[in-house]
This record gives C-alpha cells, structure tokens and sequence, in this order.
C-alpha cells in the first residue's frame, strides 16, 4: 500500500450522488483545483479496510451558497448579503484499489494525487520498466505511457486526430518518436525480453511528408526552442523546460535520411530531387522499371481499381504478365526487353525507342511500357489483341485500363525509369530499413496518384520485409491524412496495405503511427485498431461521432477548445483521458527555424537557397 | 372610491392599514421646525455595521403527567440569534456572525412531575447534538412554552446586540469617541440597554406617535429622508404620575422606497429607534450622527418586492441573515421525527409495563 502524499484540497460531497466512478468534492478554502489534476480518497470499508480511489478532475464549477436570486451577485459584492462561495469539483475515477466498487463516503477526504499515488492513478505500476513519457500534465509531472502497447507486444498502433494546423498532429507524432528512441524505453524493454530484440539500435521510423517542406529539417536544431521553452516553464510555473521535466535531451534528430522524389525531365536527364527548400543531404529516390514488374507494383498505379469486377481483373492479368516478363530478362539493366512488338503497327509509337539485337524493343520509360501494353492489348492481331493478355476481356475495358494508365503516364513517369545503370539503380533505391534510423519520405511535390503509389509500394515493401524477418525490430510508419489512403467508403490498395499493417502488422513490429482531421472518415478498422489514441483540437460536430466515444462528454466538449501543444491521450492502462501538453520541437520545422549558427554560419544557408 | 394595498403579505401576523394613537407624550428633541431632513454621506469613521436578528421555532408541545395525576403543559423549542457583519461602504464581503442555534425544554413552573432533563432530550451521537436545556416558565398556559422560547431568543437578541455594538458616548465633548460600530436590530430597542450604538428598526406601523397634525410629513418624505428626531418615554398611559413609563427613547421615521401609488401611504417607511439619556433634554452628538446617516444606510440594505414580500424593510442581510438561521436549527421534519424516536425509545417501556400489569 502507497502513502497519501498530497495535500488536502478538498471533501468528497453528499449533496451530488457518489458513485464508484464519478464523485464531487467542495474544494477546500485555500486549495486550487483545475481540470485534469489527479486526486486520491481513501475510505473505510465498516471492517475497517481501506479502498483508494483515484481519478482526474473533469469538472470544476463555483457557484454563490445561499443566495436565491441570481441578481444577489450585485449585494454579495457589494458587501451587504452574506454568501460564500461553493467551489467544487467533479472527479472521474481511473482506478480503484483494491477493486471493491463501493462509492467513497461523502466527507471523505480528497488530496491531490503525488508521487507513488500519482503511479498507481495513471497505473504508472503496471507499466513498469516500459514506461515512457507521453507529454506533461497539467501540473507538470511527465505522463507515463506504456511502450507495450506501442510495440505490439500487448497493443500496438497510434492514432492521431484533430483539426489541421491548430492540433498539430505531426508535431506530437514526432514528439512521440523521439520520446521513444530518446527516453531509452526500448533498451528497456529489450534488456527484459532477454535479448529477443534489439532496441532503439534496431528500431527504425519512416515518415511521410505530406505537406510543405516541413519535415525536411528535422536533423537541424530548432532555432526558437530554448526561447519558447523558457516562456513556457515561466507561464506554467515549471522548476525546469519541459524537456528537463520529460527526461528528454533538448536535440534534433539523429541518424536521419531524406528522401525525395526526382524532379520531372527528359529520358536520361540527371536526377536531382523535387525540393525547394533543402537540397543537401536528401537523397533523390526511383523505382526501375524491371522492379517496377518484377515486384508487382502496377496494382498500385490504380487507385480505384475496386470500382470494377473487370479492371481488377485485367489488372491482375497484366501485372501477372508484366511479372513473367521480368522473369525473362537477361542480363544487367533496369530496363525491359521485348520481342514481340511490331512498332510499326502501333498506333502511336514512341519516338526514342531503343532497338537491340534481333529486332528486340528495349523498353526504357514508363511510356514505353504503356504503349507496348497498348499494343499486346488493343492493336495486335489487327486490332484483337494478344489473347493471351486480352483473356477474353471487352474491349471496352481494356481501353479503360489503358485510359487510366495513360492518366497517370506523366505522374509516374519521373518516378519509374528504366534508363538508369545498375549502380544508379542501387544508389536511388529508396533504404528505409537498414538505411537512418529515421527516414523521412518527401512525397509532398507529388501528384495525388503519385503520393498513392509511392506510400503503397514503399509500405508494401517494409510490410514484406517485416513478414521475412519477424517483429524484433520495431518500425514506426507516420503517415498524416490517413483519410486519403484508407478512406471509410472507398476501396484502394494502399488501403489493403494499411489495413494489413494495422491488423497484422502488430505482431510484425510495423506500428503506424497515423493521423487525420477526422477519425470518422477513416476505415474503422484502421482506427479501432490503435491501442493508444490522441485527439488535439476538434470539430465540436465531429467530437460528436461514435469514433470519440472513448472521451467522455466533458472531455469532448473540452476537444473544441484545445490550443496547439495540448492533446488529450487516452490509453488501455488508464480508462480516461489525459490531458497533456508537449515541449516545442527541439528540431527545425520549417527552413526559417533552423538554428543558423549551429554548425553554419548564414552565408552557407544563402547558398543553399540560391543553388 | 379610493382603494390602497397593505404593503404586507396576508399570512403576516398584523396588516398596516390603520395605526392606534399612542396614549403618552412625544416631544420635539432636535428641532421646532417639523419637516423633512435630508440624507447625508455615511461617514467614513463607520467601519462596522452589525445586523442582528433572531428566530424562534417550536419543535414539539408535551403534556407531562405526574404519579399522582396531575397534567402540566412543556414544549421542546430552539432559536437562534445571530448577526450579519458587513461594511457600509463595501470595502469587503459580509460576513455572517455567530448563529448558533440553542434548544429549550420548557416546562411550566406549575408541574409536579420532576423533569429530568437527560431522559427527555434526544441526543444523537451520529448526527450531532440535539439537547435541549430546561427552562421554567410561570403559569400554566397553553402559550407558555412558545412565549418562553421567545423571551429567551428577545434576550438573546438584545445581548448580541449590546455586545457588538460600539459604546455611545452621552457626553458631546470628545468627537473621537464616536462610534465604528452600528448594530442594527430588529424591532425596538430593549429595556436595559442603553449607552450602545443600537438602532432599533421597526418594520411595520402599529402605534401613531405623530399625531394627526404631523403625520403627513410621512406621506411626503422622498426616499433616504428622514423626520427630526423625537422624544417619548415607553409605556407612557398619559396623564398622571406613576404610569409615565420607565424608560427615554429617541425615535425618527425614514423612508426607503418610493411607494407604488397603490399601497398604503406609509408603505416603505420604517421607524427608528435609539435610547435617549434620562437627565438631558437636547440629542446627543452620537445620536444625530446615527439618524444623519440612517437614510442612506437603510436604501442601501432595502431589498426588492420580487426578492422579498416584506420588501423594502425587511432588510437585505436580513432575509440572508434569516436563511441561515433556519438552517441552523435543522430540518424542523428531521428533529420532530429524532423527539418521537427519542421518546419512543427512553419512555415507551413504562406504557408496555402498565400495560402488562
């Protein structure tokens, strides 16, 4: 049994019903009681054993005591009408212990919940060495969070919601990351396990880049971080910053790698990558085009390919062909050899086709394979098509699956080449797993089926890694806006991936770390999944839905009034939500906040900008 | 035909419509000149201004029987006198003072039975005391009990009062020796307790002491205003030597609302009422200080007609001050069903054992 360390701030009330779960304490003269402050009562079964209760304050409310009429305020401060004020609040309890449900007696006494008391409400005890801080409570004591339930040892998956822009979903996403690699809670847990896995050494993070550049300079030191957090722990009344309070070091990121799709350009131009802002240290990344068949990755240029029976069909049968083609190949090259086109009988033939030997084609752009599967499709044997890859199909489909392939030509056509030399092939392979520890995937300067396929076949593969080599190293996937990729209604193959990921991907060690501005808009499954879930500023009409109902009514009243840097998390060790807030990034999020003189001076980040 | 409102509620005791003349003298003591005076500033020196009341109840009536036969009359009762401290210039908060309420056991001082006090009080250890003190009343009427829990909550009253109150200097000579502390008490002043700062009010008009020729000025008075300052003797019959009453009183009339055109004329118009010293005849400094001020103090505690049916006398702290006193005395259900329960228990045996023999 703990001791009660707190201060007395209050008595438990018997004029509102006290439940085992929600009670109202009159809050002392002289104490200060504010939501989210975590309290302890301990009562007296009649054979005189005690049971604890701990909560966190949802409510607090003062009224004027004695006083019939509203108008009576103007007397009471005027001095004339004697009245005391009532301060009061509700508590929601988290934890009972031992577990007797029986209410508190009113008049019991309510203190604030501190050290061994403030463990055993957040259930901190259960937790033990897997502990690590998730952000900081109201009074400034670090949230612990439970690394198993992130890894996929008990449960797995974190979701994010909240509006755009005011709660800063990424932010705390990153700030979760780096609580996880820095707070040394996966040594920790991978010293118990015996040596079954490998710790932040093995642990890996890739992250998609969805939006501006803003990603781009995590490894860059925040500029602004010790101004904004000293502010902080003086308007909060902290002793320290609140990296100091977290256990947290105050750094950027280590151990990163950007990457970057490669700027569109003719055949055979260098590749350099698509980004304004940063061009030093990110790595341009394209996918040759024997992989591009060997790998099955067609499915992925089709985002709505479950809208007709048929086209998943022909896509199917495609990409099955495109696979024994690749099969074929012979010797280096990331290109595609065929034998069998007759160009001359096209109706569009491409313009730098590149023969080889015996009248062979060597496909070397992705509009290259289009037209030569245009061809096997729709105008060999005078226009019936090789039957073989037709398979009986309409017309009319085909020319719907060529249509679509023809849509997405120029947006995949940077991305995919098979012009590239067997080095450079290997040197813009995208690494995310035996690379940095931390990838970032830029893919903001992507068009939308562009962004679909990168994020489908890069989760494709790490899903496929994964499923060779088992779960000992723990990958994180952070992927915003996951209403784009798995949305409720519609059918995609990043959608399939994704639910892979959330379903299987667990017991794997991939956990997606996802966010979105509605969790309503997003496949159920996807969300249901996340063992622990934030939400930062809400739609008071989306709060309302049934994907929130893990908040109670007062926390998702409180979910439209959320300023940015507080969230409320809600866990399975701790019934309720908490609230926290989170020290500003110690890492550059945009060009303009990093550090300029730490490691260069202005004239080197000048260059940059005008290279 | 013209039709008036008595200002009070029906269920209270007296209506206001028609005043006795009072049978004794009442002289001029600030000014010959009858007419009305106005309010002015409530000096600063004021620091404190007490509102006292009290409030009786009666919690059960008993009839006690001796061996030999013989009935007499008891009641178990409770009041309670407490005062309501605040600033008249609204510096700080009100405060309430001392309400505490105090049970009585009543008996008559005719009854033969011997009351013993711990047999018939109720006590509750789980909830608190509820003990009730025996006092002896004379006579053997059926009011005796509640007239007595009255005289006691009276004198309880009156006590609080000359204790809180700041002295009143008779003597004019030394203006610091005014007072800070005003109490302001219900109904008039009390037989015994003079040289205090403690203003009687008296809420309704029951007795005429202006006479036909002055009692207009009542009708006219503006709120905050105030008549001069009389003299009479209480319990003057008038007439001859003897029945000249036993003490001096100064009293003045204020008016702290303007009356709907409605109600009865002297409706919002309260009297006031200071002891006088025996040996002087002009007012003392203290005196006419307090009646100066007394206007605008009382519109400043007059409550509202939605607020309070006796409005505007019935003074604002008062109406809080009267909240809280009933909840001092507890739940008049809750006491009356711990008596029965009480009595039930301690008492009901000796009925069981008649019975039985």
């Amino acid at each position: 049994m703990t001791g009660i360390s707190g201060a007395r701030i209050g008595m438990v009330l018997g004029t509102e019903d006290v439940t085992p779960t929600v009670f109202w304490f009159a809050v002392s003269a002289g104490a200060s009681v504010q939501l989210d402050d975590l309290v302890v009562v301990e009562t007296l079964k009649p054979d005189g054993r005690p049971v604890r209760f701990y909560g966190l304050v949802d409510n607090v409310r003062k009224r004027h005591e004695g006083v019939t009429f509203e108008s009576d305020v103007e007397d009471v401060v005027a001095g004339i009408l004697p009245a005391s004020v009532s301060y009061a609040a509700r508590v929601l309890v988290t934890r009972v212990d031992p577990e007797n449900f029986i209410p508190p007696q009113p008049g019991d006494t309510v203190r604030h919940a501190r050290g061994d008391d403030l463990k055993m409400a957040l259930s901190a005890d259960k937790m033990g060495q897997a502990s690590f801080p998730g952000g900081l409570l109201a009074d400034g004591q670090p949230l612990p969070l439970n690394f198993r339930f992130v890894n996929g040892e008990s449960g797995g998956h974190i979701n994010i919601s909240g509006i755009s822009g005011v709660a800063t979903k990424t932010s705390y996403a990153l700030f979760l990351l780096h609580s996880i690699f820095r707070s040394g809670v996966m040594d920790r847990v991978a010293q118990e396990s015996g040596g079954r896995m490998a710790g932040s050494s093995g642990g890996r993070a890739i992250i998609f880049n969805v939006k501006g550049e803003d990603l781009l300079f995590l490894d860059k030191p925040n500029s602004k971080v010790v101004k904004k957090e000293a502010e902080a722990s003086a308007n909060k009344g902290f002793a320290g910053d609140r990296y100091a309070l977290l256990g947290l070091p105050m750094t950027p990121f280590r151990d990163t790698q950007f990457l970057a799709p490669p700027r569109a350009g003719a055949a055979g131009s260098a590749i350099v990558p698509h980004t304004d802002q940063r061009s030093e240290g990110v790595t341009p990344f394209v996918f040759t085009l024997r992989e591009f068949c060997a790998n099955r990755l067609l499915q992925y240029v089709f985002s709505d390919a479950g809208s007709s029976l048929n086209l998943g069909f022909v896509i199917g049968n495609i990409e099955e062909k495109l696979f024994r083609l690749a099969g074929t190949q012979t010797g280096g090259g990331t290109g595609l050899k065929v034998d069998d086109w007759q160009v001359d009988l096209s109706e569009t033939p491409p313009e730098d086709l590149e023969f080889g030997d015996l009248g062979g084609v060597n496909l070397r752009t992705f509009e290259q394979l289009i037209s030569y599967i245009e061809f096997k499709l729709l105008e060999d044997r005078d226009g019936e098509g090789d039957p073989k890859w037709v398979l009986k199909q309409a017309p009319g489909t085909l020319r719907a699956f060529t249509r679509r392939l023809r849509g997405v030509q120029k947006h995949l056509t940077p991305l995919i080449r098979g012009d590239l030399s067997e080095a450079e092939a290997n040197r813009y392979r995208p690494n995310l797993l035996s690379g940095a520890q931390l990838s970032v995937v830029d893919i903001h300067n992507l068009s939308g089926p562009a962004q679909m396929f990168v994020v489908g076949v890069l989760l494709r593969q790490v899903f496929d890694h994964k499923e060779k080599y088992g779960r000992q190293d723990t990958v994180f996937v952070v992927l915003d806006e996951l209403n784009k990729y798995a949305p409720r209604d519609d059918g995609s193959p990043i959608k399939d991936i994704l639910l892979e990921i959330a379903e299987r991907g667990r017991s794997l060690g991939i956990i997606l770390i996802g966010a979105q501005q509605t969790a309503s808009e997003v496949e159920r499954r996807i969300v249901s999944n996340a063992a622990i879930r934030v939400v930062g500023r809400l739609d008071l009409a989306e709060a309302e839905r049934p994907e929130y109902r893990f908040l109670p009514q007062s926390f998702r009243a409180r979910a439209g009034i959320l300023q940015p840097g507080t969230m409320l998390v809600s866990q399975p060790d701790v019934p309720n939500p908490v609230l926290v807030n989170y020290p500003f990034p110690a890492w550059a999020t945009r060009g303009d906040e990093v550090d300029d003189l730490a490691g260069r001076n202005v004239v080197e980040v000048g260059d940059d900008w005008l290279r | 035909m013209r039709i008036r409102l008595d200002p009070w509620p029906v269920d209270t005791q007296d209506g206001q419509l028609t005043l006795k003349p009072f049978a004794g003298l009442v002289f001029n003591a600030e000014t010959e000149v009858w007419a009305a005076i106005a309010p002015r500033e409530i000096p600063s020196r004021l620091r404190r201004v007490l509102v006292v009341d009290g409030k009786p109840r009666m919690e059960a009536r008993l009839l006690l029987d001796d061996e030999a036969g013989g009935l007499s009359l008891a009641g178990f009762g409770a009041f309670v006198a407490g005062a309501v401290d605040l600033c008249p210039h609204g510096t700080r908060q009100a405060e309430l003072l001392e309400v505490a309420a105090q049970r009585v056991l009543a008996y008559s001082s005719e009854s033969a039975a011997t009351v013993r006090a711990e047999r018939l009080s109720p006590r509750n250890p789980h909830t608190g005391r509820l003990e009730y003190t025996p006092h002896v009343f004379s006579g053997s009427g059926l009011e005796g009990a509640k007239s007595k829990v009255q005289r006691l909550m009276l004198d309880a009253e009156a006590e609080l009062s000359h204790r809180l109150a700041s002295a009143l200097p008779l003597d004019d000579s030394d203006p610091n020796a005014l007072p800070d502390t005003l109490v302001l008490q219900d109904g008039p002043v009390r037989i015994g307790g003079a040289g205090r700062a403690v203003l009687g009010y008296v809420k309704t008009l029951h007795t005429d002491y202006l006479g036909a020729d002055r009692i207009g000025l009542l009708g006219t008075l503006k709120p905050g205003e105030r008549t001069p300052v009389l003299r009479f003797r209480v319990g003057d019959q008038g007439g001859e030597q003897g029945s000249e009453g036993r003490e001096q009183r100064f009293t003045w009339y204020v008016r702290l609302c303007d009356p709907p055109f409605y109600q009865h004329p002297l409706a919002g118009v309260m009297r006031l009422e200071m002891h006088a010293p025996e040996d002087s005849d002009f007012v003392p400094r203290g005196v006419l200080d307090i009646a100066n001020l007394s206007g605008r103090l009382l519109c400043k505690l007059a409550s509202q007609p939605h607020k309070d049916a006796r409005a505007p006398q019935n003074l604002i702290p008062t109406a809080a001050l009267e909240q809280a006193m009933g909840r001092a005395m507890g739940s008049a259900e809750l006491v009356t069903r711990r008596i029965r329960s009480h009595l039930a228990r301690e008492l009901g045996h000796v009925a069981l054992e008649g019975a039985v023999a």
